[in-house]
């Protein structure tokens, strides 16, 4: 235990450094540089806020934004409408950073709903994120005189202090805005932030509520923005619609991916470096100077993905090799309020399909398939390829996939819910392909297994990680509870099957959807998996619903097969009545027949 | 230590103009003529010695046409290389940008850009016109001489589209029209065919339009000419050089202006002379923008020379009171920190070049500035 | 009334036709080419300079289209090809080329406004109104524009296999169709069409560095609406582009200039499938 605390210390030990070397850095810079360096500085400054929050969304959620001007934007014109037309005094000052940040947050919201919605494509999202700066700078420029239209407002009454105040102002707020998003990088929460980047829809999966969680962070991505809008307008006396065009939000993605997504320092580093450079560069060569920048961009982005940063940071390490701040060892624990099985109910069957129908376009892949599954009870679905498995599976764990008919689990319907609502009504899902989240731990998925039921610290890790017993007992017969701090990555096969299958019992589902979960394993792997499904039905109460090739597996673990054919139920049984059957017998094999020609 | 006198000397001897514009951006249309006129005025009072004995020398900054480009232009002019005064050509936005940095650093500032008005500052004059001074011209001939009394509108959505034809309500008004439609496309807009319909159904006797130069006015030039449209039509955005360039598109179109290439008298024709002999082949076509620009220098050069120094309260106070004779007439900056200028009505003609029609001696700039009157 | 419903189908015409180019690069690569106002933009460019060498109006478009595709071919191979795999990236590679080709343009031309000559001028007499002939033009252009891709599509073995690829790529590929190829293809066919799309509104608008941008955004918006079918891209336009002609003429052309993508944004928050079911 004294060597998890310790990991934690260090973490905050590291932000604290970084946090005060940073605001010594911004004590001292104004005496040393000029009245021109620090008159541009304190602006990019502002500005390099703002690239960390793009850097946030983009490089940690993956939310590639074109929008995060509009709120810079908004921060400002709050201010420069307020200190224009209202008032101005330490009162109105507060009141418009406070319009500002609301307004920015009320707007973050609603693109947010707008672009983030289960099934949205992130590309949807980028246009609808380019779609906001150009609306808000219409309507700027429709404000006549109130916002000063495409000449802007200037001269407004603001605090002419010095400009060293100034300076301090802007670098506090950025060090200080950095060193907390640092710290929610890192923390559990911040695992959550990275495997919606990797695997958007596994996570929907594991109930976490990504729409929620991406929008949430917008919001605060514009609060952020939005106050650096508003100081960037106090300071330098002066909004005009370009602070919140496209072409700034543009610009602030090129300075986050030539800096380099997801390091934070990078973007910000950049932001500073390439807009001060182009103080110097624009001057001389104008166009040249765009051109450059654009195709060192396309150049970066096709070749470099993750920008200089990490370049740059290679060389510093090589330099003086610093012992980096890992993530925590973790421990695994029993879960005491476990419910996992609790769900079970022998008077309503935890699964019921009524006459599901699945088409796309004229092609019908499921018709009219009805069929229950019973608590404590394994049900095992087989079928050739193209028979319809999966998408059953995908249109009891997802609302909006049916094209028609009725799925109940524990007696309430899913209606048209996302997978996360279907998740909390009891369904887990593992899937056919074991690509899970590849640069995260294996505590760190197990952490995300149970962000529905425990949640995630927002800027601190946890330490102890509560799993029911069948989610244990899977980890230790795979040796997984013994490397808890590799990188899912570089797991072997079977490891990666246990995983997630540890994973998806990780949020106490009653009803457990399985994709081939031995495909690929080995023969004893299997007799593992098999003996915990054995568990979990009679021990538990669950219902286990199996897609399986391996009719051997099948016979050694089911009670009840269910043979699709065509979309359609061709036969339910019991395993011997099942492999016995002509029918089956000649559908598999005309389905051989068919795939060798 | 030698060599830090040699410099601090140097910058004894010259006088330094900080020259913002837009090099980029929308502006850099025009932004090369705005610079050799610029050069023209400087190598022309160089070579009579300067002013004060003391050389004149550019210092030329892209604002990129907007406002972070010229916050970035003003801070390296003003505490960078510390300029004697600005002398600016830019858009509204720029010009706004910079201001609260000329206010701070104060410098005297020349902005050399007909715009949409009452923008002031105590270290700014404006050598360029205003609303007041554009409008009456078009809208007194409409009425006047071609017998209009509907006038339709059509801008830009922008601070001088809308200012523009804001005033043009106003006054239209005031002469008893009345306007039977003012409609605004945003400002990077090009499709105008929902506008051109409802015009056409509110049948006007005229049209008067103020969009954003470039190609907001070509398109609607150029749609307006594809449905047919032939009634009196004014043109605030458009210039000498676009109209030559749309061919018979442009043809019959009202431009009021302060300049225009064929004013015939002895300085105009100097200063074309002037700028063919500098510039040769290379020399860009002069404009109501560049031309003010030349004059701006020409008046910050007399101002220092009435003032007896470089001391930027002094400048300024003799700017208003100093008189240029330059290519668009006796200009002094005297009413409110703006201009009284001669404005002439003028009409493309068939091959794209602009016929004076009439023209109208020292119209006041109205009240811009009361505040800082006298 | 009949100049609203000309409006309406001529600005439903044009707008299909300037999103044609990304509608098929979005069903067959899964991907927003954000460099297509750049690719308009290079289609004004060529019908200039088809213009200035004093050939026929008319050439601009298939002049345009030919060096569309082989420009695309030769970006889709350098710069989206290594990109397949990041979707997001291909978004910001595309949107950086952008960049750079309005630098380039700005650099060889400069930022003026350059004119390319009209192939028809003036007015036609049509429902009893005067009505701008070379917009009627476009109208038919992009009803023949439909049928062509639908039949390239539907008739050629290229179109058999870009839908296979748009239905499954990795059963096409298992069944032998070569889906490198077929993207490049596609990727060469979206740049043509657009390059196309520019010299066919030039007449219309002006020439300038921006003159792709305004469209940009608004074309974004009815492909994700009409999911990949031409049938549905040409019912969102007319449905999205009757609703901005409207909003302009009845209420205010600053409002019409969002129409679509507002409208757009909430078609889609409500049936993320867009138009694509009906």
């Amino acid at each position: 235990m004294h060597d998890i605390s310790a990991a934690i210390t260090t973490r905050f030990r590291v932000a604290a450094t970084g946090c005060i070397i940073g605001l010594l850095v911004v004590a001292v810079a104004p005496w040393l540089l000029d009245t021109y360096l620090t008159n541009i500085l304190i602006r990019t400054l502002f500005l390099a806020t703002v690239v960390m929050t793009v850097d946030i969304l983009w490089g940690s959620v993956g939310i590639l934004t074109f929008g995060q001007s509009a709120f810079f934007g908004i921060g400002a014109y709050a201010c420069g409408l307020i200190f224009t037309h209202y008032g101005f005094g330490p009162g109105w000052a507060l009141a418009g950073l406070a319009l500002g940040i609301g307004v920015g947050a009320v707007v973050a919201a609603a693109t947010g709903w707008l672009a983030f919605f289960h099934g949205s494509l992130p590309l949807y999202a980028s246009i609808i994120t380019l779609a906001l700066p150009i609306v808000l700078t219409q309507v700027i420029f429709s404000g006549g005189n109130f916002t000063g239209s495409s000449s802007g407002l200037s001269g407004f009454p603001t605090y002419y202090w010095d400009l060293r105040i100034w300076f301090w102002t802007a670098g506090t707020f950025l060090v200080l805005t950095t060193t907390a998003a640092w710290l929610l990088v890192r923390s559990d929460f911040g695992r959550v932030m990275v495997a919606i980047r990797e695997n958007e829809e596994r996570c929907a999966y594991l109930g976490i509520p990504v729409s929620r969680i991406k929008i949430m962070l917008m919001i605060a991505s514009a609060v952020i923005a939005s106050a650096a809008g508003f100081g960037y307008a106090a300071f330098s006396n002066v909004v005009a619609p370009e602070l919140a065009s496209f072409q700034l939000g543009t610009e602030f993605l090129i300075w986050t991916a030539l800096g380099g997504r997801g390091t934070l320092l990078g973007p910000i580093f950049a932001a500073l470096g390439i807009d001060t450079m182009s103080s110097w560069l624009s001057g001389t060569m104008p166009f040249l100077w765009k051109l450059l920048i654009g195709v060192v961009f396309v150049a970066v982005i096709v070749l470099l993905p993750r920008g200089f940063a990490p370049l740059v940071g290679g060389l510093f390490r090589r330099i003086l090799p610093v012992r980096t701040a890992g993530a925590p060892a973790r421990v695994l624990v029993p879960d005491t309020r476990s419910r996992l099985g609790q769900g079970a109910d022998d008077q309503k069957p935890p699964l019921r399909i009524e006459h599901l129908s699945r088409r796309y376009g004229s092609l019908s892949v499921l018709t009219d398939v009805t069929m229950t599954g019973r608590a404590s009870h394994l049900l095992g679905i087989i079928g050739p390829n193209g028979a319809g498995k999966t998408t059953l599976m995908r249109c009891i764990s997802d609302g909006s996939e049916r094209s028609g008919g009725k799925v109940e689990i524990n007696g309430a319907e899913i209606g048209r819910g996302a997978p996360q609502d279907i998740v909390a009504l009891g369904v887990g899902r593992s899937f056919q392909n074991t690509n899970l989240f590849d640069t995260l731990t294996v505590a760190d998925c197990l952490l995300l297994a149970r962000y529905r039921i425990d949640g995630a610290r927002l800027f601190r890790s946890s330490v102890g990680i509560a799993l029911p017993e069948p989610a244990l007992d899977i980890l230790r017969a795979t040796g997984l509870d013994q490397r808890l701090a590799d990188e899912t990555g570089n797991l072997s096969h079977g490891m990666k099957r246990g995983l997630e299958l540890a994973m998806v019992l990780a949020t106490e589902p009653s009803v457990l959807l399985l994709d081939e979960p031995t495909a690929g394993l080995t023969r004893p792997e299997r007799m593992v998996i098999g003996k915990v499904l054995g568990r979990l039905t009679r021990d538990y109460g669950l219902c286990i619903v199996l897609i399986e090739h391996d009719l051997d597996f099948v016979r050694e673990i089911s009670d009840r097969v269910v043979v699709l054919h065509q979309g359609s139920i061709l036969m339910e049984g019991t395993v011997d009545e099942v492999v016995s059957s002509e029918l089956v017998r000649s559908v598999y094999a005309g389905h051989h027949v068919e795939a060798a020609q | 230590m030698g060599l830090a006198c040699a410099v601090s000397a140097q910058a004894e001897e010259t006088i330094r103009i900080g020259i913002p514009v837009g090099l980029s951006g929308a502006n850099s249309v025009v932004a090369p003529s705005v610079v050799q006129a610029s050069e023209l005025a400087v190598d022309q009072i160089n070579a009579k010695g300067g002013v004060l004995g003391r050389r004149l020398e550019l210092v030329i900054a892209d604002d990129g046409s907007g406002a972070q480009g010229a916050q970035r232009a003003y801070d390296s002019l003003v505490f960078q290389q510390k300029v004697d005064a600005i002398v600016a050509m830019e858009t509204s936005a720029a010009r706004n940008a910079g201001l609260p940095i000329v206010n701070r650093g104060k410098v005297p500032l020349i902005y050399t850009s007909f715009y949409e008005g009452r923008s002031c500052s105590p270290w700014m004059h404006i050598n360029a016109w205003v609303p007041e001074q554009q409008v009456a011209p078009i809208v007194d001939q409409f009425m006047d001489e071609m017998g209009a009394k509907k006038f339709f509108l059509i801008g830009s959505d922008y601070a001088f589209g809308r200012g523009m034809l804001e005033f043009t309500r106003e006054y239209v008004e005031s002469k008893g029209g009345t306007v039977v439609g003012e409609e605004y496309l945003p400002m990077d807009g090009s499709d105008w065919t929902a506008i051109i319909s409802q015009m056409r159904s509110a049948s006007p006797d005229a049209l008067i339009t103020s969009t954003a130069g470039g190609a907001p006015n070509v398109t609607l030039t150029k749609q307006l000419r594809a449905t047919g449209v032939d009634i009196p039509y004014g043109n605030y955005a458009i210039d000498e050089g676009t109209a030559a360039t749309m061919g018979t598109d442009a043809e019959g179109i009202y431009i009021a202006a302060s300049y225009i290439t064929g004013i015939d008298s002895a300085a105009n024709n100097a200063f074309l002379e002037a700028l063919n002999a500098k510039f040769g082949a290379k020399a860009e076509t002069p404009s109501e923008l560049s031309v003010p620009q030349y004059e701006g220098i020409l008046a910050y050069a007399a101002a220092v020379e009435k003032a007896g120094s470089t001391d930027a309260e002094k400048v300024v106070e003799a700017l208003g009171e100093v008189t240029v004779d330059g290519p668009r007439g006796s200009i002094t900056m005297n009413k409110q920190r703006h201009s009284p200028l001669t404005m002439y009505l003028g009409r493309v003609a068939a091959d794209g070049s602009v016929e004076v029609i009439k023209s109208f001696p020292d119209v006041d700039p109205g009240e811009q500035c009361p505040q800082l009157a006298g | 009334m009949a100049i609203l419903v000309l409006d309406i189908l001529t600005t439903a015409a044009i707008l299909f036709a300037v999103s044609a180019g990304l509608l098929i690069i979005l069903g067959v690569m899964k991907l927003i080419n954000f460099a297509h106002g750049a690719f308009l933009t290079v289609g004004g460019y060529m019908a200039y300079l088809n213009g200035a060498a004093g050939l026929s109006p008319w050439l601009s478009i298939p002049l345009a289209a030919g060096v569309g595709f082989l420009g695309g071919l030769v970006i889709e191979r350098v710069i989206v090809r290594p990109l397949y795999d990041r979707p997001l990236d291909a978004i910001l590679a595309t949107w950086g080329l952008g960049i750079v080709i309005g630098q380039l343009i700005t650099l060889g031309f400069g930022r003026g406004v350059q004119f390319a000559p009209n192939p028809i001028s003036g007015t036609t007499e049509l429902f009893g109104v005067d009505y701008s002939a070379y917009r009627l033009a476009v109208a038919v252009i992009a009803v023949l524009l439909v049928v062509a891709l639908s039949a390239l599509l539907k008739l050629t073995r290229f179109g058999l296999n870009a839908r296979a690829v748009i239905m499954n790529e990795r059963l096409a590929r298992g069944l032998g169709i070569d889906s490198t190829r077929v993207r490049a293809l596609t990727f060469g066919l979206g740049a043509a069409l657009a390059c196309a799309a520019g010299a066919l509104i030039t007449p219309l608008i002006s020439v300038d560095p921006n003159m792709g941008l305004p469209w940009l955004v608004n074309s974004f918006m009815l492909v994700m609406v009409a999911g990949v079918s031409f049938p549905s891209l040409l019912v969102a336009s007319l449905i999205l582009g009757g609703a901005q002609v409207v909003v302009s003429t009845y209420a205010n052309p600053i409002l019409g200039g969002m129409t679509i993508v507002v409208a757009a944004a909430l078609v889609l928050r409500i049936s993320p499938k867009g138009f694509s079911r009906a």
